[in-house]
C-alpha cells in the first residue's frame, strides 16, 4: 500500500510540474486542437467537402482561401485539416502498436529472464541491426498499400528502444521488496507483472509514446515520397510530394501549409515529451 | 568475468545475430516478395521466358539453399548481379561508396564539431534564456520535414542566389567539393537538433555529479570545469553515440543523394526500391547490418575497457 | 539558420564550377537510370538512346525528313527485296571500323563485316541471355525460333550453327529470310536491339560486356559506370558520314542547313546528366548547364505564354521553343477478364463521363490532342475527321448509359480500383479520374504502385482499370493496333486482355500487307471498332514542348532520337554571350 500512496503523489506532483511549464501547456493545447480536428474531420463534421473545386487551379492565397488552392482548385486549408486525420491516426495507432509490442516483449524478457530473455534480446538485437528504412520499405511492399500498411510498418519498426528500456526497468524492479511481498501473499506471475511492476514503468511508456508519435508523423512523409504512403486521401506527405513539382513555378503554399501544420504538431510533441521527461523521470528531476 | 572471455563471448554473439538478420532478409525479400521474373522481363514477357529466367536465377531451388546463399553473401560480400541494371552489386557498392563518403564524412565530422560547440555553449548557460532559445530552436528545426529543407534549399540557395551547384557530382578532389556543399549543409541542419539535445543532456548529467561540486568548491572557474572535467567524462557516451552512427553513413543520405543527383549508395538504394531490385536491397540491408553489428561490438568492448563495471551487467 | 548564412557567405564565392568554353561539349539530360550499354537490353527509350550513341544499325531514320523516312546507315543502300517480300538482301558499307579496344588484335578496331550482324541477331535470340528485344523478331525469321528453342535446353549455345533466316553471303552481303510477310521488318533494323556488336568484345568481357560498349558509332564511351553522368568522346576514326543536304521543307532554314555537308560528328564531347527530379533539371537548364529540356508540366507558365509562344523572359535569354506531336496515346484500360467490364454500356458510360479536355488542361497545359481512338496523328490509320461518340464529357448521356448498363446512379456497382504507378503526376491523374467518375455516381479507389509492381499486377490480371500510355516503337499503326489484338494478351503487350474476333481477323489480314491504300482502309476499320467498342477510355496524344538554348545548333525534336547527337552542334561564341545573361 505504501507504494500505491507514493506513486499517486508522484503522479500528482508530475502533473503540477507540467502545469507550471507554460510551454508544455501550450503544447498540450496544440495537440488537443489537432486531435479535435482529426476527430471532427473523421466524423465528417468539418471539411467533408475538401475535394470540392472552389476556385481556379493553383489559385494563390487570398482572403477567401487563406492557404491558396491546389492543382484541382481545391482548398489547401481544407486539405491540410483533412491531413490531420491521417497524421493523427498514423501517429496514434502506430505508436500504440509499438507500445504494446515493446512493453509485452520487454516485460516478458525482463521478468522471466533465462532462455526467454536471451531469445527476445537476440530478436531485438537482430532487428535493430537492420536499417529502419529497409524494414519500412519491405513491410509496405508486402502488406500492400494504404493507411493500414503505413501504420503497420511504422508500428512494427518502432518498438525496439522501448522494449529495451522496459526490460531494464523490469529487471530492476522485480527484486524489489514490494514484488517479493506480492509473491508472499500468493500473487501469480501475471498479477505481479501487471499489477505491481508495470505501474512503476508507466512514465517510460508515456514518454516513449509521445516521442514515437512524432517520429511516425515524420516518417509518413518519407513513405509518401517513396510512393508507399497513404492512398486516396490528403496527407501532409502527399502534399509535400506534390510540392516538389510545384515549387519551381512559384506555388509555395501547399509546401508551406503542410510543412507548417506538420512542424507545429511535431514541435508540440517534442516539447511535451521533454516536459514529461522532466516531470516524470525521477532520475532527471531537479535539473 | 575476465575481459578476454567477455570479448570472445561478445564476438561469438555476432554469429546468431547475423543468422537472424539473414533470416529476416530472406523472409522479407525472398519468401513473401513478388515474382521477380516479371519485373525483369518487362512488357513483352512470355511464360516460357519467365521459366527460363527462374532457372537462370536459381529460384527453382529449395528454400534452404536460397537461404544459405544469403548467409554466404553476408560473409563473402558476393551479392550477385542487380536485376535492373545487370551490374555486379559489389562493384556498384564500391563505386557508390566514394560519392557517399565524400558527402557524409565531412558532413558527419562538421556536424559533430558544430553540435558539440553549441551544446557546450548552452550547457554553460543552462537554465538561462539563451539555453531555452537554443533548445527551442533545435526542436523547431527537428520538426520540419527533411524534404522541405531540400526543396527550399535547392531552389533558394542553388537557383535564386546561385551560391551552389544545383545538383550533380564529379569524381576526385577537389572537383566534388562544389557539389556536396549544399547537401552537406542540409545534412548538418537536419542533424543539429537531435545532436545538440543529446549532447546537452549528457553534459548536464555530468555537471550535476559530485566531482563537479567538489571542483567548484575548490574555486575552479566554471568554464574550466566544463571543458576540462565535464567534457572529458562526457566523452564516453558521446563517442559511443558517434561510433554507433557510423554504420548508417554507409547507407548515405537517401533523399539528399537522390535530390542532388549524387551517385552514392543512398541514391542506389532508392533506385533499387523504386525498381523492386531485391538483390540490391538485400545487399544494402545485409551490408549495413553487418557494419552495425561489428561497430556495436567495438563500442561494447571499448566501453568495457574504459568502465569495467559494464561487464558485470 | 545563422550558421547557414555565415557558411554560405564564407563559401559562396567559390562554390559553383566554371563552364569550359574552349571545347564543344553537348550537355544533355535524361530522367531515368540507364540500364547498361548492351543493345539487347535497351528496351526503354533512355537506354536505347544511350546505346545508339556508340552502336549503329543497318538503317536509321533520316535526321531532317518528315514523315519519318528510313535511310541506310551501316547498309550501303536500301536492301533489295524479293518479289514475294520474304527475302531481304543488304550490302553493307566497306571500311567501317569498330572502336579501338583491347579485345581486338593489337587493340585496334577491326572492320565491320556482314557476319557481325548475323552474330548480333543470334545474340538477340540467345535463350541464355534473356534479351528484352526478342519479341521484335519472334516468329519472324526462318529457323531462328527453332535455334533458340533447341539451345534453351542445352548448357551452351552454339552460334556457329547456321540459321536459314539470317546469313552472310560474303564479307559484305547479308541476307534475311522471313517466315511470313512482315512489312515492319525494316523498322526493326533501325531499332537498337538489332545494332551490330562484335563477338570478340562480347567474348572478352563476358557479363561485363554491358559496361564496355564497343561499336562503330560517332562517339566512344571507354567504360560505362552506373553514375550520375555519362561522358562520350568523339570517335576520331569515324567513317565519312556527312550532315544531310536533302531535307524536308520545314527544315529548309539556315538554322538547320549551316552545317549541311559537313563531316559528322560536330561536337567533341557529349555529357549526359542523369537527373530524376524535376526541380534540379529545370533549375540547371535555367543556368545553362543543360542545353535542351522538355518542359515539365509545372514549369510551363514560366516558359510559355497562354497563346503558346515563349515568354519574354525566356526569349531574352535566347531560348527557343520547339513543339512536336508525339506518336503516342494515353489511356485508361479496362481489364476485360473482369466480368464487370464485359458490359459494354458500363464501359461507354465511364468513357462518356470522363473529360479528356479537362485532363488536357490540367496535365498537358491544353496542348495535347484529345484521342478519339488509339492511333495517333502522323501515321496512316489515323482518321482526322472522325469523332468518337463516346468521348466525354457528356455527363447526362453517361448517366443514361449507366442506367442502361443496369447501375442507375451507380447503385449496385462495387467500388472500382484504379491502379497506377507511384510517380506524383500519375497519382494526380488517378485523383482526376476518381473525380470524373464521381459525376455519374461511380466510386473509384486509386491505388499507386512502384512501376514494376504495376507491371506485375497487369500481367497477372490483378487489376480492374489502370492508367497507362504507349509510345511508338516504329511509325506504323500496327504498333498501336497490336495493343488490342487478342492473342497478344498479357504477358504480351495487350495489357487489357481485349479480345474481339472481328478485330483480330482484320489485324491478322493487315499485318501481312505492305503499306497501301487497302491496308490503310483496314487500319481505319480497326480504328473505328476500337473507338466504338470502348476497350479503353481514350486519353490524349501528347505534344512535346521543348526548350533549347540559343547556342545549341541543329536540334530537331523526334520520336526516334537514336543517334541524333552526331548532328548537333554548339556555337561557343554565342554560348559565352548567353551564359552572361543567365
Amino acid at each position: 500500500m505504501a507504494t500505491e500512496q507514493q506513486s499517486k503523489s508522484l503522479w500528482q506532483h508530475a502533473w503540477e510540474t507540467l502545469l507550471r511549464d507554460k510551454m508544455a501547456v501550450v503544447a498540450m493545447i496544440i495537440i488537443f486542437v489537432y486531435m479535435a480536428m482529426a476527430v471532427l474531420s473523421a466524423t465528417g463534421i468539418i471539411v467533408s467537402d475538401w475535394a470540392a473545386e472552389v476556385g481556379p487551379s493553383y489559385g494563390a492565397p487570398s482572403l477567401d482561401h487563406w492557404f491558396g488552392l491546389d492543382m484541382f482548385g481545391r482548398s489547401v486549408l481544407a486539405k491540410t485539416i483533412k491531413g490531420t486525420e491521417v497524421a493523427i491516426s498514423v501517429g496514434f495507432i502506430a505508436s500504440l502498436l509499438s507500445l504494446v509490442i515493446g512493453v509485452t516483449l520487454g516485460s516478458i524478457a525482463g521478468y522471466f529472464g533465462g532462455r526467454v530473455d536471451e531469445f527476445i534480446v537476440w530478436f531485438y538485437t537482430t532487428f535493430t541491426s537492420i536499417p529502419n528504412i529497409m524494414l519500412l520499405v519491405a513491410i509496405t511492399f508486402i502488406s500492400g498499400k494504404g493507411l493500414k500498411a503505413v501504420i503497420l510498418a511504422l508500428g512494427l519498426t518502432g518498438w525496439v528502444s522501448l522494449c529495451r528500456l522496459i526490460r531494464g526497468e523490469v529487471i530492476r524492479h522485480k527484486d524489489r521488496e514490494y514484488v517479493h511481498a506480492a509473491s508472499a501473499i500468493g500473487g501469480g506471475n501475471y498479477r505481479k507483472l501487471v499489477k505491481h511492476i508495470l505501474p512503476n514503468v508507466t512514465h517510460i511508456m508515456i514518454i516513449s509514446f509521445s516521442l514515437q508519435f512524432q517520429i511516425a508523423i515524420k516518417s509518413e512523409v518519407i513513405l509518401s515520397y517513396l510512393g508507399l504512403g497513404v492512398q486516396g486521401r490528403p496527407s501532409w506527405g502527399i502534399m509535400i510530394d506534390d510540392a516538389k513539382l510545384e515549387l519551381a513555378r512559384g506555388v509555395w503554399w501547399q509546401l508551406g501549409a503542410a510543412t507548417f501544420a506538420m512542424a507545429l504538431v511535431v514541435l508540440a510533441f517534442n516539447i511535451l515529451g521533454d516536459a514529461l521527461r522532466d516531470a516524470l523521470d525521477p532520475k532527471l528531476k531537479g535539473k | 568475468m575476465n575481459l578476454y572471455v567477455y570479448t570472445l563471448r561478445r564476438l561469438l554473439y555476432i554469429i546468431p545475430v547475423l543468422l537472424g538478420v539473414c533470416a529476416i532478409v530472406f523472409f522479407l525479400f525472398s519468401v513473401v516478395s513478388p515474382d521477380p521474373t516479371l519485373i525483369m522481363l518487362g512488357k513483352h514477357a512470355s511464360v516460357q521466358q519467365m521459366e527460363e529466367l527462374r532457372r537462370e536465377l536459381g529460384l527453382d531451388r529449395p528454400w534452404f539453399i536460397q537461404y544459405l546463399d544469403i548467409v554466404k553473401s553476408a560473409f563473402t560480400f558476393d551479392f550477385g548481379r542487380s536485376w535492373s541494371t545487370k551490374q555486379e552489386i559489389l562493384t556498384m557498392i564500391k563505386q557508390g561508396a566514394i560519392p557517399s563518403l565524400t558527402l557524409s564524412l565531412p558532413a558527419f565530422i562538421l556536424s559533430f564539431v558544430i553540435s558539440i560547440t553549441i551544446s557546450l555553449f548552452v550547457a554553460f548557460y543552462r537554465g538561462k534564456i539563451l539555453d531555452k532559445i537554443a533548445i527551442f530552436g533545435c526542436v523547431s528545426m527537428m520538426s520540419i520535414s527533411s524534404l522541405a529543407y531540400i526543396l527550399f534549399g535547392q531552389w533558394f540557395f542553388g537557383y535564386k542566389l546561385g551560391l551552389f551547384e544545383i545538383s550533380g557530382y564529379e569524381y576526385g578532389f577537389p572537383d566534388f567539393v562544389p557539389y556536396v556543399i549544399l547537401p552537406g549543409i542540409i545534412w548538418i541542419i537536419l542533424g543539429l537538433g537531435p545532436d545538440v539535445r543529446f549532447y546537452r543532456t549528457i553534459l548536464l548529467d555530468e555537471i550535476y555529479q559530485d566531482y563537479v561540486r567538489t571542483a567548484r568548491a575548490k574555486g575552479l572557474g566554471e568554464s574550466l570545469i566544463l571543458f576540462k572535467h565535464v567534457l572529458k567524462n562526457a566523452m564516453i557516451p558521446i563517442i559511443t553515440y558517434l561510433i554507433i552512427a557510423i554504420p548508417f553513413l554507409i547507407l548515405g543520405a537517401l533523399l539528399l543523394e537522390s535530390f542532388f543527383s549524387i551517385p552514392g549508395l543512398g541514391a542506389m538504394t532508392l533506385n533499387a526500391v523504386n525498381a523492386s531490385d531485391f538483390p540490391v536491397i538485400k545487399a544494402m540491408t545485409i551490408l549495413t547490418s553487418v557494419a552495425y553489428i561489428i561497430f556495436s561490438v567495438i563500442t561494447d568492448i571499448c566501453y568495457t575497457l574504459v568502465d569495467p563495471r559494464v561487464r558485470l551487467k | 539558420m545563422r550558421i547557414l548564412i555565415i557558411l554560405a557567405a564564407l563559401l559562396g564565392f567559390s562554390c559553383t564550377k566554371k563552364i569550359d568554353l574552349n571545347e564543344k561539349v553537348l550537355n544533355l539530360s535524361v530522367t531515368a537510370e540507364i540500364k547498361g550499354m548492351d543493345p539487347i537490353y535497351a528496351n526503354d527509350m533512355y537506354s536505347s538512346n544511350e546505346v545508339a550513341r556508340v552502336y549503329e544499325g543497318l538503317l536509321q531514320y533520316h535526321y531532317l525528313k518528315r514523315p519519318y523516312t528510313l535511310v541506310p546507315n551501316l547498309a550501303d543502300k536500301m536492301p533489295t527485296v524479293s518479289k514475294d517480300g520474304l527475302t531481304y538482301t543488304f550490302k553493307i558499307k566497306k571500311g567501317v571500323l569498330f572502336h579501338d579496344d583491347a579485345a581486338f588484335h593489337g587493340g585496334i578496331g577491326r572492320e565491320l563485316v556482314a557476319a557481325d550482324f548475323v552474330y548480333s541477331i543470334k545474340r538477340l535470340a540467345d535463350p541464355k541471355l534473356q534479351s528484352l528485344g526478342w519479341w521484335l523478331l519472334q516468329g519472324k525469321l526462318l529457323g531462328l525460333d527453332d535455334w533458340r528453342k533447341k539451345y534453351a535446353e542445352k548448357d551452351k549455345v552454339d552460334y556457329t550453327e547456321a540459321v536459314a533466316g539470317v546469313k552472310a553471303l560474303d564479307k559484305y552481303t547479308l541476307q534475311f529470310k522471313l517466315k511470313k510477310s512482315f512489312p515492319q521488318f525494316l523498322y526493326a533494323l533501325a531499332m537498337p536491339f538489332t545494332y551490330a556488336v562484335s563477338k570478340e568484345v562480347v567474348a572478352k568481357y563476358g557479363k561485363e560486356f554491358l559496361n564496355h560498349p564497343v561499336g562503330t558509332g560517332a562517339f566512344i564511351l571507354p567504360v560505362f559506370t552506373q553514375s550520375n553522368k555519362i561522358i562520350y568522346i568523339k570517335n576520331p576514326k569515324f567513317r565519312d558520314k556527312y550532315y544531310p543536304t536533302d531535307v524536308s521543307e520545314e527544315f529548309n532554314t539556315p538554322y538547320y542547313l549551316a552545317d549541311a555537308g559537313k563531316k559528322l560528328p560536330l561536337v567533341e564531347k557529349v555529357v549526359v546528366n542523369i537527373m530524376k527530379e524535376q526541380q534540379p533539371r529545370w533549375l540547371n537548364f535555367g543556368k545553362g548547364r543543360i542545353d535542351v529540356i522538355g518542359i515539365p508540366k509545372d514549369n510551363f507558365e514560366a516558359a510559355v505564354t497562354p497563346d503558346r509562344s515563349l515568354t519574354d523572359d525566356m526569349a531574352k535569354k535566347g531560348i527557343t521553343l520547339i513543339k512536336n506531336v508525339a506518336l503516342d496515346v494515353t489511356y485508361i484500360a479496362f481489364n476485360h477478364d473482369d466480368p464487370l467490364f464485359k458490359n459494354i454500356y458500363l464501359r461507354r458510360a465511364m468513357s462518356l463521363a470522363y473529360d479528356p479536355h479537362a485532363f488536357n488542361k490540367l496535365f498537358n497545359n491544353d496542348l495535347a490532342m484529345v484521342a478519339q481512338s488509339l492511333v495517333p496523328p502522323g501515321i496512316s490509320g489515323y482518321m482526322p475527321s472522325y469523332t468518337n461518340p463516346y468521348v466525354g464529357p457528356k455527363v447526362e448521356e453517361g448517366k443514361k448509359m449507366l442506367a442502361k448498363a443496369g447501375y442507375e446512379n451507380g447503385v449496385g456497382l462495387p467500388e472500382i480500383i484504379y491502379d497506377t504507378s507511384s510517380a506524383t503526376v500519375n497519382r494526380q491523374m488517378g485523383e482526376f479520374f476518381k473525380k470524373q467518375m464521381a459525376k455519374i455516381g461511380i466510386k473509384i479507389k486509386v491505388v499507386t504502385n512502384p512501376w514494376p509492381q504495376l507491371q506485375e499486377k497487369i500481367t497477372k490480371r490483378k487489376v480492374q482499370v489502370f492508367g497507362i500510355a504507349w509510345g511508338a516503337d516504329y511509325p506504323d499503326a500496327e504498333n498501336f493496333l497490336q495493343l488490342l489484338y487478342g492473342p497478344n494478351r498479357a504477358p504480351g503487350a495487350n495489357g487489357s486482355g481485349y479480345d474481339n474476333p472481328e478485330f483480330n481477323r482484320l489485324f491478322e489480314v493487315s499485318s501481312l500487307m505492305q503499306d497501301s491504300p487497302e491496308r490503310t482502309a483496314l487500319y481505319e476499320k480497326m480504328y473505328r471498332i476500337a473507338a466504338e467498342q470502348v476497350p479503353w477510355i481514350f486519353g490524349v496524344h501528347r505534344q512535346n514542348f521543348i526548350l533549347r538554348h540559343g547556342f545549341l545548333k541543329n536540334y530537331v525534336a523526334s520520336d526516334f532520337d537514336q543517334g541524333s547527337a552526331q548532328y548537333l552542334n554548339i556555337d561557343l561564341k554565342k554560348k559565352a554571350e548567353i551564359l552572361k545573361k543567365l
